[in-house]
């Protein structure tokens, strides 16, 4: 399984959650669930950092983290800083596919670690590996209704479908389109 | 200078950013702040982020301001350091301002840190964030309120650098 197909089983569900995405992940989630709630990190590693950050500034969102396993090890001092402000709107996804796929595929650390030990130790109540889809889908949906801060990681194999379309999106042009959907869905100006 | 002095012009501090509009504060103390720290943590208006280091915050302070927050961050220079890749590929960007109070560590008459001190300027200068020296608390309005309003304007991180006058500290 990629982390294509577990995207896809969550694209529904995540109805007009705020998601945060890293990588490769980017053009598999603005393919599957196209909004202007998504956003695209450019810094290795913030994408946890940034969704914590909208979470606590707008609690009654629910905002998705779509993390990478290079990202997630180069942020694990972000996640004792999430974990502490405990934000239970944040559902952290983490797809660790053990190689730095956006830079080439070479390996990550993340072979002989444990992201969900990582993420208990930093202080997050709940954190699960999960190895199926349908286990995955259960697991996001408690996150989800449970309204408490989730690290749900998954192993995947690296690669992504190869017709997936382009993702035409300036970073700035991101930004606002991202800040002026909050700004009309949460009846708000800026 | 005493706790007390330390104590008061940590309130300031704290009273200026909120006419600034600040509402949302993420920190990483140092010895030199710590009043400025534990006078954000008491203040029910603000927003506070502690940090285990200080990159991170310039993410969790992105977030923050997408979500209509007016952010700030709290550290030492070489903290600023640490953050320099954030500020760079988050904050530079993607446009999003975050203002900066910066301890300035090595600043003149400091001892211990004339390292960091010798390439703080040089190195916010070289990544174009307007920089602003406090060192009279008369000043801490007009200059927190000033860097605000430009952070807000252009769109990008602005930095105030904290001395030991302004801070109350020896």
């Amino acid at each position: 399984m990629q982390r294509y197909d577990y995207l896809k089983l969550i694209a529904e569900d995540s109805k007009d959650a705020l998601v945060v995405c890293t990588g490769f992940a980017s053009r598999e989630w603005f393919a599957l669930r196209p909004s202007d709630g998504n956003l695209k990190t450019r810094t290795l590693g913030v994408v946890s950092s940034v969704a914590a950050g909208l979470a606590i500034a707008l609690p009654q969102r629910k905002v998705i983290a779509i993390d990478g396993d290079g990202a997630f090890l180069m942020n694990l001092c972000g996640l004792p800083t999430i974990a502490q402000k405990n934000p239970g709107n944040l559902i952290h996804l983490l797809f660790d596919n053990e190689v730095y796929e956006a830079s080439g595929g070479t390996a990550t650390a993340s072979r002989t670690s444990d992201a969900v030990a990582i993420a208990k130790g930093a202080g997050y109540r709940n954190a699960l590996w999960v190895k199926s889809l349908e286990d995955f889908r259960a697991a996001f949906t408690r996150a989800w209704k449970s309204n408490e801060l989730t690290l749900i990681a998954i192993k995947v194999e690296p690669g992504q479908p190869k017709n997936l379309p382009p993702l035409k999106l300036d970073d700035i042009e991101n930004k606002y389109r991202f800040m002026r959907y909050l700004e009309a869905t949460e009846k708000k100006n800026f | 200078m005493d706790q007390q002095t330390a104590k008061t012009a940590a309130a300031a501090i704290v009273a200026g950013l909120k006419k600034a509009g600040i509402d949302f504060v993420a920190t990483l103390p140092e010895g030199k702040t710590f009043e400025l720290t534990c006078a954000v943590e008491q203040d029910q208006e603000l927003t506070h982020v502690p940090l285990c280091r200080e990159e991170e915050g310039i993410g969790i302070c992105a977030g923050a301001y997408l979500a209509g927050k007016k952010t700030a961050i709290m550290m030492q220079n070489a903290g600023f350091l640490n953050s320099c890749n954030a500020l760079t590929t988050t904050s530079l960007q993607f446009q999003i301002p975050i203002l900066m109070l910066i301890y300035y560590a090595g600043d003149i008459g400091d001892r211990g840190f004339t390292t960091v001190g010798s390439v703080t300027e040089p190195v916010l200068n070289a990544m174009g964030f307007r920089t602003y020296i406090l060192r009279k608390q008369e000043d801490i309005n007009e200059i927190l309120r000033g860097a605000q309003i430009l952070a807000d304007d252009s769109k990008k991180p602005v930095a105030v650098l904290l001395t030991k006058s302004v801070l109350g500290v020896d």
